[in-house]
């Protein structure tokens, strides 16, 4: 299995930081539902593998979250990762690899 | 380990999120951007290279077992490899412990040098130039800002971390925990009693 699958978790909280930080408790990340992980994981490999920046990234991810007011009863962190995948399908549809 | 989905064992039927990931993930797969087993990769690295929980189970583990706590106070670095944690910035882990008159305080004054593989990310505060200046000039008047009120017969020692060496608090067990397992014991470990900004208590956190 490959170490190698983009950067470390602190490049990626790096560069992520304010609004569109990852959800954590005591600094652990915090999945809910393994879609959660999944996700995470798609972006990062996504952007290794179309050589997109963590900085278009978070520009998508914070336009989806502010698109995307948490509906009553969605946790932080099942909203972030709604608003994650969001930002994935704008990343990928801006570059034409989605429909 | 991996399976196809790699996650073929929901509890619950999958929500609407969960089928809208899913969908994506086949897309992706199907147009060759990405593999299954590169999420599956990533995801584990990730959910391993986390937080303050790897500190909390080398202190709980270190109340338990007399003997690894003093293989951790003689070479903090050896004894976090033990329980499998460290990595380039472990090399020069060193483990500080407090007693009933000694209370230590980790800083990094000149940066924010932290001991990551144990503690994960530093907080914000940590970071901070107030604290960085005033945990060395008057840690009791700071650590008193955390909440921490220490006797004044406790002497308090402040640690520098550098890029060579980081420190991390072994803090003492709390009294009434004589019941508790090692698992229940980690939960009372939490990051700042291993900064030093706090000690843990029985029934926290």
């Amino acid at each position: 299995m490959s170490a190698g699958a983009g950067p470390r978790l602190a490049e990626v909280d790096a560069a992520l930081a304010g609004r569109s930080a990852l959800p954590r408790d005591n600094g652990e990340l915090v999945f809910e539902e393994p879609w959660q992980g999944r996700a995470l994981g798609m972006g990062v490999v996504v952007l290794d593998r179309t050589g997109a920046s963590w900085a278009e990234f978070r520009r998508h991810l914070v336009a989806a979250i502010r698109q995307r007011p948490p509906e009553p009863r969605e946790s932080a962190a099942t909203a972030y990762y709604a608003a994650w995948l969001d930002a994935l399908e704008a990343l990928l549809a801006e570059r034409g690899l989605l429909p | 380990m991996s399976t196809e989905h790699g996650h073929d064992h929901h509890p619950r039927p999958d929500s609407e999120l969960a089928l809208r990931a899913r969908a994506l993930e086949a897309l992706l797969a199907e147009k060759g951007l990405v593999a299954t087993d590169a999420i599956d990769a990533v995801v584990e690295l990730y959910e391993r290279d986390v937080g303050p929980q790897n500190g909390a189970r080398v202190v709980a583990h270190a109340w338990t077992d007399p003997a690894y706590r003093e293989r951790l106070l003689a070479d903090g670095a050896k004894a976090i490899a033990e329980l499998g944690f460290g990595g380039a910035e472990a090399d020069t882990l060193v483990a500080v412990a407090n007693t009933p008159t000694v209370h230590n305080v980790v800083v990094c004054t000149l940066c924010s040098c932290y001991p990551w593989p144990v503690l994960g990310l530093p907080p914000t505060w940590y970071k901070s130039p107030p604290y960085r200046a005033r945990v060395v000039a008057e840690p009791r008047a700071v650590l008193r800002e955390f909440g921490l009120e220490l006797p004044d017969e406790v002497e308090i020692r402040v640690w520098d971390s550098s890029a060579e060496v980081r420190y991390l608090v072994v803090p003492m067990r709390p009294a009434g925990t004589d019941g508790l397992t090692e698992e229940a014991l980690r939960a009372l470990v939490t990051r700042d009693c291993m900064i030093g900004t706090a000690v843990p208590r029985a029934g926290s956190p």
